[in-house]
C-alpha cells in the first residue's frame, strides 16, 4: 500500500472516479445524512459501475441510491435507511427482499475493529459482542479465538481493507490535507486502512488555510483530490449547508413507488447532467443558499426542517 | 393542561436513566434521545449524556432534529468524542445506560432490527442495528422501548431474528456468551412497563386507559405480571416543560401510529416529580 507521495493530487472528478473498478470494495464516509460523498456516489453511478461491495457505518441515500442504480453486489454496513423521519431505504430494502444483492448486515464496532486490524498490520481482531446475534450467521469469515490469557472465547473478526474510501470534506489542499467536522464518523479509520483515497471538498485552499482549521486527515493518506462545492448534497457539510431533508424526502417518495419514478429520479439528477455544475444547477442556488442560512438564526435552522 | 401519550412515554423513558449515569442513544430513536435530556433537566442533572450519531457529550441543542447526527446536537456541548472513543468506552464498560429498540422483541429482551420474515428471502428488511450486536453485550443496563406494542407484531414469541441480544439467547445466557453487561433492565411501550426479574419480561406498570387484558393480547410472549401492578406515575409539570422546551419540532410523535397520539391525559399540578 505505502504512504501517498507528497504533491499535487488535483484532478477533476471523472478521473478520480475512473480508477474505481467494477467489483471493488468501497468505504463510503460520513454517516446516516452527514457528509456523505454523493458527488462521488453520482459519479460512479454515471460511469457505470457495477457489483461493488460497500462497507460503511450508518448510511442513507448513498448506499439507496448505489442499489437503485444496480450498481452494487454487496452490502456491508451496520445499517441503511432514512431513521425515523424518512423510513426504510427502498431501493435497498426491495434488493434485499429479492435477493439481488447480498446483505451482509455489520455492526458499527465490528467494522471498526476490522479497519483497525488493517491500520495495525494484524489479520485479525477481537470483539466481545456479535456471539448470540444472527449478525454471526451473516458472516461465515468471523470465526472465534480463546485468550491465552483468561480463557475468554470472543470472536475473531478479519481485516478489512477497502480498495477505496470515498470521502468529503469542507475543505482541503491540493495535496489532499483534508479538514473534517465532527463527527468524523469512520472517516479517519477508511483513510488509514483503505488501499486508495478520494476525496472531494467544498473549497480547495491553501495548506496554511487548512492547516489553520486542523488537518483531520493527513495528505500522506489520500490518492487524490476534487474540489466539488455541495458535494454531499443532498446530505448535510457543516459548517457549509444542513441537509435537504425535503430532497431526501422526494428521493425516499420515488424510490418507494420505483420503476418509472425511481428511474426518473437517476435520470434527472444522476444521469441527466454531464457533471456537478450542472447538478448544482438543477437543484437551483437559490435552494443552495437556503441550506447555507443554518447559522442565521436558530429559526431558519429549525426551519429546513420543518 | 393536559399531555399526550407521546409525552408520558417519553417521561417514563427518562425514568429509567438514574442520576450520575452515562446514557447513550442510538441514530433513529428520538423518543430516547428526548428522554436522555428530559432526565438531564429534571431528576438526574449530573448525568454524562453522550449525544448518538454525534458523540457529543453533554449538549443543549436549540431542537432536536429529524436526523441523528446534525449538528444542532452538538450545540453547547463542550466536547464531541470521536466514533472510536465513544465504541471503546461502551465495549470496556463505561457507558452506563443504552437505549434500544426493534421492530421485533421477545420476551428475554432480544431485539429484531435487521429482518422480519426468513433471512434468506425477507418480507421486511429493516434497517440494521448500527452497533447494538456489541454494545448490548458490554453495556451494564439497556432500557429497551417500544411505541408500537398495541400492533400485536412488536413483542413477539420469538424475533425472526436476533441482531442485539437481551438476557438469552438460543446460543446460551449472557454468562454463557462471556457478557460484561447486564442487558435489558427496562422495557417500556405505549401500554406498560416492564422490568426483567430473572432475566424475562414482567409487567410493573399499565397505562390507565389500558388493561392488562388488553396488554396480554397484544404481547406475543408469555405475559407475566407483577403482583403489585400498578398504573404508570404520571408526569410532573417540571417534566413536562422539560420535554416541550427540548422537542419543540415534536420529532417524538413520528414513532407513534396516529391513533395513539389520540390519547390525551389531565395533568394533575400536585403531581411532583415521580423520581
Amino acid at each position: 500500500m505505502g504512504l501517498q507521495p507528497h504533491r499535487n493530487k488535483v484532478v477533476d472528478l471523472a478521473a478520480a472516479i475512473a480508477d474505481v473498478r467494477d467489483g471493488a470494495m468501497i468505504a463510503l464516509g460520513g454517516g446516516l445524512s452527514a457528509r456523505l460523498p454523493m458527488a462521488a456516489v453520482r459519479e460512479v453511478i454515471r460511469q457505470g459501475r457495477r457489483d461493488l461491495h460497500l462497507v460503511g457505518s450508518a448510511h442513507s441515500i448513498d448506499v439507496d441510491l448505489l442499489v437503485a442504480a444496480e450498481a452494487v453486489h454487496r452490502c456491508e454496513e451496520s445499517y441503511v435507511g432514512f431513521e425515523q423521519d424518512l423510513g426504510l431505504a427502498p431501493a435497498y430494502r426491495r434488493a434485499a427482499e429479492t435477493g439481488t444483492i447480498e446483505v451482509a448486515e455489520s455492526c458499527c464496532v465490528t467494522i471498526l475493529a476490522q479497519l483497525r486490524a488493517t491500520e495495525m498490520g494484524l489479520p485479525f481482531l477481537p470483539v466481545r459482542g456479535v456471539r448470540g446475534s444472527d449478525i454471526r450467521r451473516l458472516h461465515p469469515e468471523y470465526g472465534e479465538v480463546t485468550c491465552p490469557f483468561t480463557g475468554e472465547v470472543l470472536v475473531a473478526v478479519p481485516a478489512l481493507k477497502p480498495d477505496v474510501a470515498l470521502l468529503h470534506a469542507p475543505l482541503g489542499d491540493r495535496y489532499g490535507n483534508l479538514h473534517l467536522e465532527q463527527p468524523y464518523v469512520l472517516d479517519e479509520r477508511f483513510a488509514s486502512a483503505s488501499m486508495r483515497v478520494v476525496a472531494t471538498v467544498e473549497r480547495l485552499v491553501s495548506t496554511e488555510d487548512v492547516a489553520a482549521s486542523g488537518v483531520t486527515i493527513p495528505a500522506h493518506l489520500v490518492a487524490a483530490v476534487t474540489e466539488v462545492p455541495f458535494g454531499a448534497h443532498p446530505a448535510s457539510c457543516y459548517p457549509n449547508y444542513a441537509y435537504d431533508r425535503e430532497h431526501l424526502s422526494g428521493y425516499v417518495k420515488a424510490a418507494q413507488s420505483g420503476g418509472e419514478d425511481l428511474a426518473g429520479y437517476l435520470k434527472t439528477y444522476v444521469y441527466g447532467v454531464a457533471d456537478e455544475r450542472e447538478y448544482r444547477d438543477l437543484i437551483g442556488s437559490e435552494r443552495l443558499a437556503e441550506l447555507g442560512r443554518w447559522p442565521e438564526s436558530t429559526v431558519d435552522w429549525k426551519g429546513l426542517f420543518q | 393542561m393536559k399531555f399526550t401519550v407521546d409525552e408520558w412515554f417519553v417521561v417514563l423513558l427518562a425514568r429509567t436513566i438514574r442520576p450520575a449515569e452515562t446514557v447513550f442513544h442510538g441514530f433513529g430513536s428520538p423518543c430516547a434521545q428526548v428522554a436522555m435530556h428530559v432526565a438531564r433537566r429534571t431528576h438526574a442533572r449530573d448525568i454524562t449524556l453522550i449525544e448518538g450519531a454525534m458523540y457529543a457529550v453533554n449538549p443543549d441543542p436549540p431542537f432536536i432534529p429529524p436526523t441523528s447526527n446534525d449538528a444542532s446536537l452538538k450545540r453547547g456541548a463542550a466536547y464531541s468524542m470521536r466514533f472510536e472513543e465513544f465504541f471503546d468506552a461502551a465495549i470496556r464498560g463505561d457507558v452506563d445506560r443504552m437505549f434500544l429498540s426493534g421492530g421485533q422483541i421477545d420476551g428475554y429482551g432480544n431485539t429484531n432490527v435487521t429482518a422480519v420474515g426468513p433471512l434468506e428471502r425477507p418480507k421486511v428488511k429493516l434497517g440494521g442495528g448500527g452497533g447494538g450486536c456489541n454494545l448490548a453485550a458490554t453495556i451494564p443496563h439497556l432500557s429497551l422501548w417500544s411505541s408500537r406494542h398495541r400492533s400485536g407484531r412488536a413483542l413477539v414469541e420469538s424475533c425472526d431474528f436476533i441482531t442485539d441480544m437481551g438476557h438469552r439467547t438460543p446460543s446460551g445466557d449472557r454468562a454463557e456468551l462471556g457478557f460484561t453487561g447486564g442487558g435489558p433492565q427496562w422495557m417500556v411501550t405505549e401500554l406498560g412497563v416492564f422490568d426483567f426479574p430473572d432475566g424475562h419480561a414482567r409487567l410493573t406498570h399499565h397505562f390507565p386507559d389500558v388493561t392488562v387484558e388488553e396488554i396480554r393480547a397484544a404481547t406475543g410472549f408469555e405475559l407475566r405480571v407483577a403482583g403489585d401492578l400498578r398504573t404508570v406515575q404520571p408526569p410532573s409539570g417540571a417534566e413536562l416543560s422539560a420535554l416541550r422546551a427540548v422537542d419543540s419540532l415534536g420529532v417524538r410523535r413520528g414513532e407513534f401510529a396516529p391513533k395513539e397520539l389520540d390519547r390525551v391525559f389531565d395533568h394533575d399540578p400536585a403531581v411532583g416529580c415521580a423520581c
